[in-house]
């Protein structure tokens, strides 16, 4: 099992179900596969508010199927990679049906890389580590001195730092007498370094002692840049913002948008041309644009015609007078009502159920034909037709 | 300034608070007609109208990208068109950069406004505020606009008793305007017991929510006898923009007023403003705004706003005879109304507030909070 | 009187960009405009004292800030400045640049900087752009500006095959050109052999636009600044010279193409192209011009738009793309930028097209540099409904005898 930024795919699947949002599987009964180059397949089954996940070679039956390599999938799910990128380019893609899967998105808490556990020693090691990097020589004009640090306890060790010309260099032993010595647990001297305890009180309590040139011993501070381990997480700055902003409107229809709307309450389709060049505008509208007249006369069209062109939609963009996301996929169709001609079309939704056998037309070939199937309640509104169907 | 650009002619319909019945294309084509009428302006693409310079707004009209419900009801298929989002009286200085560039002889300026859409205006302006700091503090034009009144007062001794004048004959003078919005006649004591907006500033000291559409046409001085007989000259524009932060401004210092005014003047070549220009427009979108922006553009001293209103400033340079912005245009159509009015004024054509023998006036307009931005015009007849 | 003489003659001197990207959660509006401004005086070797004059441009639905200029000041630099705020559609970074030339030619102004940014990913792109359809109507079914009509026209032109990989073909150039430029927001590393699998296996968004042939969402701010000729000449050792410009809009449309060749659909880029062809003598634009940055939102409408643009006939215009002319080295390069498919930050997208022609007139376009001189360029904008705005950009000013009135 390889490891991507210290993480296995499988570390990924196995916290699945602690990272499991029922609220974010509501509704939601499928399966789903995950086909994760050199390393295997996995389902994940969703069903009734519950989740399970295993690792097989049946993925039958999934709505949809993920492919991916290991690295994109772990950078994918940990943030070093970006999933758009990464689906847009191809290293990522989805089998069977999108829409579907994008559900999995809101079903699972980010994944966040197990904590380690670190040790007194892993500190120690740490900060002698970073120590000649932390040093700070612009503080340290003319100083030759040498720290030795005693550190007792387990994860302790002798060690000192010396300072000279400028520069720092680190020994593994204390050699002779130092110019200070700190004499301190181990352990102790984590807590301090790590702010949790201050050195004053540790040498209150006399268990920690300072030999030699004390003053020395109290511009460490100055001498070298506070430790953070090199572990740690940058630390947070950044904040955003998340607002959703909204002011209440009254769209006026106008007298000829409101003629227009007040038609469909009628179940008719009622609209007006252009008196100079006959363009049939769907819906109404004030001027024909074209000859820059208004449009006067008033005729009825439709409310039957042929399907010229369908936009056959899968992707799920919000709605924005509701927010909610449309159902994918969904056809918006250009009717030709009867009584049109040319691109005089109507542009409205197609039912759902019957986008796959919708055929657009032009001048030489017909469309399929359509009729409104109109909403019971009329409110002269877009919606009082639900949508057209296959008129047969 | 060498060549000159002209106003061949002015449309617009009424000032109302609330056309319900009318999408805001039908206002503005109310416009569109009335401009094609007075000028016989075709959309020849040699001779014609390639350009149109709308003004509209993408929050007040909640539409993305305002202007596409226009391009037709604007005559602007298969022209250019291009949306002043701004205030309106920027969209006649860059009409004259048009013009002046040689990149067109003939531009169409409309705009529209209409307030009464959306639930609350003080809504929209707080989206002007940054999100973190000012937006949250509930920081909109009218709170902005109390904490400059509030400062402008003390400095120049203006009292509620002068705010009080200034609301009272603004609505006077509406009344002689055909175009201005409809408003109560009222008088000294109900304005000064009007309760309080947004403290020192009264809820009848603040124009009220109006909807409105414009349109102009303008052409370069060699072509203007074809569209009127009567043409208007652009003699001056500048504008100017003040800092965002209202701690890092001074504001009663009228800072970008005054650079406006000033780029404007030395374009038209003004040295006195008060000798040779004959009416003032000022967009007091606030009782306060009508001595101060009359200090900005220098006709009242600094800091004696208030004695300039008790000295009768306001009558002795004919400021605000239509009633100004006070009495109800929509916020980002201030300096259009303004410029309008100045057209007729010189074109004689301003009925019972005319001014005998006008030469030169001045549309100013503000926008954002406390007149951050400010721009100003210089007509002549 | 037509178009008249040019009052008198601009030069672009400073050119500002950002990187482009999805994350610029470092950064608030006015810092990032700020970025740009400062690159751009930088580029100029100028101060804020030298420049006149600020326009202004976004969408500000998008980010939902109202009068944007106003807080923005503090990038900007627009303090005691004049300043102004045009808008269009995807168009407006275009627009701001024409309105530019319009204020300093028209003797106004002798130094006008135009910025124009965005930061998608303050809102929702898709919804921000279906929020401009006729709120009683079009709203409820609009998809954004995603549309399949362009890939049923082209696949009901040229047959299924040759179409699909000829967008596919457009798609992976302008990768490769991303690629070379280190301020593009997408670089995917795209080769010409993944095409087949590309046109299988990229998700559908609407009818046969795919996934990959869709433009970025990105954050980012260009900012171009303008000069007299004067000015230029003294502040620039390499000017580019605006030579023209048109803006051609159309009204609101709900039928985005014709069905029927008995009612020809006229189109803006077009009409556009032929009319400021006409008034600048230019008679073969694909000889003419050394290099097009073009608003290609999705690579089925680029590959359609360059037989607009350069008034091409039947196929020709396919044949540029499959035979990689509009590639870097090729006889007429589009967009060594990586375009808009590679970088869309939308109020600033029409103006880095402006922005990239010029640093190839000029030679500065490191990496993604043309090989071959570039003296004359053409930048183009897209958005609202079918709009349109061409800029023409020269290297001398060496134009005046020829018509251009």
């Amino acid at each position: 099992m390889a490891e991507y930024w210290g993480i296995k795919v499988e570390d990924i699947f196995n916290t699945m179900k602690e990272r499991f949002r029922p609220e974010g599987a509501k509704d939601v009964s499928a399966s789903f596969g995950y086909d994760i180059k050199g390393e295997g397949t996995w389902r994940l089954t969703v069903r009734n508010n519950t989740m399970n996940i295993e690792k097989t070679d049946d993925l039958a039956g999934c709505a949809a199927i993920m492919v991916a390599d290991g690295e994109t999938f772990v950078g994918v799910n940990t943030g070093k990679v970006d999933g758009a990128g990464a689906f847009t380019s191809g290293k990522v893609k989805v089998e069977g049906s999108l829409s579907d899967f994008g559900k999995t998105a809101k079903m699972f808490r980010k994944f966040s890389p197990p904590k380690k556990e670190y040790t007194d020693k892993d500190y120690i090691q740490d900060m002698f580590g970073t120590i000649v990097s932390r040093f700070q020589p612009q503080n340290c004009e003319g100083l030759d001195a040498s720290i030795g640090y005693d550190l007792r306890g387990e994860a302790g060790g002798q060690w000192t730092a010396v300072i000279k010309d400028g520069t720092c260099a680190l020994k593994n032993t204390i050699e002779g007498k130092p110019t200070v010595r700190l004499e301190v647990a181990a352990s102790d001297w984590v807590r301090v370094m790590m702010g949790k305890i201050d050195a004053m009180s540790l040498l209150a309590e006399g268990k920690a002692a300072i030999v030699g040139d004390t003053s020395l011993a109290l511009k460490l501070g100055q001498i070298f840049a506070k430790y953070t381990p090199t572990w740690a997480a940058p630390e947070q700055e950044l904040i955003m913002l998340k607002r959703t902003i909204s002011v209440n409107q009254k769209f006026s229809t106008g007298p000829v948008m409101g003629k227009f709307l007040n038609s469909l309450k009628e179940k008719k389709i009622y609209t007006n041309k252009c008196p100079k060049c006959g363009r049939v505008h769907l819906p109404a509208r004030e001027v024909c644009a074209e000859c820059r007249v208004p449009a006067t006369e008033w005729i009825t069209v439709g409310p039957k015609g042929q399907v010229r062109y369908m936009e056959y939609v899968y992707y799920a963009s919000p709605d924005p007078l509701t927010g909610e996301t449309r159902e994918t996929p969904y056809g918006m169709g250009n009717i030709l009502l009867d009584g049109c001609t040319g691109n005089d079309t109507f542009a409205h939704l197609i039912r759902r159920d019957q986008i796959d056998r919708i055929k657009g037309g032009n001048n030489e070939v017909s469309g399929t034909r359509v009729r409104p199937v109109w909403n019971e309640t009329l409110t002269g509104s877009i919606h009082d037709i639900k949508y057209f169907e296959i008129d047969e | 300034m060498g060549k000159r650009v002209a106003v061949c002619a002015v449309a617009q319909i009424k000032n109302d608070p609330n056309y319900w019945h009318l999408r805001f294309q039908n206002m503005l084509h109310e416009c569109f007609e009335s401009i094609m009428e007075q000028t016989k302006v075709t959309f020849d693409m040699e001779k014609g109208i390639r350009t149109v310079i709308t003004c509209s707004d993408d929050v007040f009209d909640a539409r993305t990208i305002s202007n596409n419900g226009v391009t037709d009801v604007v005559g602007a298929q298969f022209r250019g068109e291009e949306k002043m989002a701004q205030e309106s009286i920027n969209g006649l200085g860059y009409a004259m950069a048009s013009i002046l560039s040689g990149h067109d002889d003939v531009v169409l300026f409309m705009g529209h406004c209409k307030e009464s859409q959306g639930e609350s205006k003080k809504m929209v302006t707080n989206l002007a505020y940054d999100p973190f700091y000012c937006r949250p503090l509930g920081l909109d034009f009218v709170s902005a606009d109390a904490l400059q009144a509030r400062a402008y007062m003390r400095k120049s001794g203006v009292t509620d008793t002068h705010l009080a004048k200034v609301v009272v004959r603004s609505r006077k003078n509406a009344r002689k305007n055909p175009y201005a919005r409809e408003c109560a006649l009222v008088d000294e004591q109900d304005v000064m017991s009007s309760p309080m907006l947004a403290d020192p500033m009264r809820e009848m000291h603040y124009y009220p929510d109006t909807d409105w559409a414009f349109g102009m046409l303008l052409c370069c001085e060699e072509r203007v006898k074809e569209f009127t007989k009567k043409p208007v000259w652009i003699s001056g524009y500048g504008s100017c923009m003040d800092s965002y932060f209202l701690g890092d401004r001074d504001l009663t210092s009228n800072f970008s007023l005054k650079n406006a005014a000033k780029r404007a003047y030395e374009k038209a070549g003004i040295k006195d403003p008060r000798k040779e220009i004959n009416l003032f427009e000022l967009s007091d979108h606030a009782a306060y705004q009508l001595p101060m922006w009359a200090e900005g553009v220098g006709i009242a001293d600094e800091g004696k706003g208030g004695a300039w209103i008790d000295e009768g400033g306001m009558e002795k340079y004919n400021v605000n005879l239509s009633g100004g912005q006070l009495n109800g245009n929509p916020l980002l159509l201030g300096g259009a109304a303004r410029a309008i009015e100045c057209v007729l004024q010189l074109r004689g054509e301003a009925g019972d507030r005319q001014v005998k023998g006008a030469k030169k006036a001045l549309a100013q307009a503000a926008y954002g909070g406390a007149g951050q931005h400010q721009a100003v015009v210089i007509l002549e007849a | 009187m037509a178009h008249r003489k040019k009052n008198r003659n601009v030069g672009i001197i400073g050119i500002g960009q950002t990187k482009y990207s999805s994350h610029r959660e470092d950064v608030n509006q006015p810092e990032m405009i700020n970025e740009a401004v400062s690159a751009a005086l930088k580029d100029a070797s100028l101060t804020m004292k030298d420049v006149d004059c600020i326009v202004h441009g976004n969408m500000e639905l998008f980010e939902m800030v109202h009068q944007p200029d106003l807080w923005h000041t503090l990038g900007t630099g627009a303090y005691g400045k004049d300043c102004i705020r045009i808008t269009t559609g995807g168009t407006v970074g275009a627009t701001i640049a024409c309105a530019a030339d319009n204020l300093v030619a028209s003797g106004m102004y002798d130094i006008v900087m135009a910025i124009g940014f965005q930061k998608l990913q303050e809102g929702h792109t898709t919804g921000g752009i279906t929020n401009m359809a006729d709120p009683l109507w079009f709203r409820h079914l609009q998809t954004g500006a995603l549309t399949g009509t362009k890939a049923y026209d082209v696949i009901k032109e040229f047959g299924e095959e040759r179409a699909k990989r000829a967008s596919l073909m457009y798609r992976v150039i302008m990768d490769k050109h991303a690629g070379l430029n280190s301020n593009a927001h997408r670089a995917f590393g795209l080769e010409f052999e993944q095409i087949d699998d590309l046109i299988k296996t990229s998700p559908k968004l609407v009818g046969d636009l795919k996934l990959i042939e869709m433009c970025s969402q990105s954050d980012g701010a260009c900012c171009v600044i303008f000069a007299c000729e004067k000015k230029a000449k003294e502040l620039s050792k390499k000017p580019v010279w605006v030579r023209d410009h048109i803006t051609v809009h159309r009204e609101e449309v709900f039928v985005m193409f014709g069905y029927d060749d008995r009612h020809p659909f006229p189109m803006t880029h077009r009409f556009a192209a032929e009319q400021l062809y006409k008034r600048n003598g230019i008679t073969s634009p694909v000889d003419y011009f050394d290099v097009f940055e073009m608003y290609d939102p999705a690579s089925w409408w680029a590959v359609d738009w360059l037989r607009d643009f350069f008034m091409l006939k039947g196929d020709e215009h396919l044949k540029l793309v499959e035979n990689r002319e509009i590639m870097i080295g090729g006889k007429i390069p589009v967009n060594p930028s990586g375009g808009v498919i590679g970088s869309n930050p939308i109020g600033a997208t029409a103006l880095i097209r402006v922005a990239e022609a010029a640093l190839q007139v000029r030679g500065d376009a490191g990496t993604h540099q043309i090989p071959t001189p570039v003296n004359h360029a053409l930048a183009s904008g897209f958005g609202g409904t079918m709009w349109t705005v061409l800029m023409m950009l020269e290297k001398e000013l060496n134009w005046q005898g020829v018509n251009n009135g």
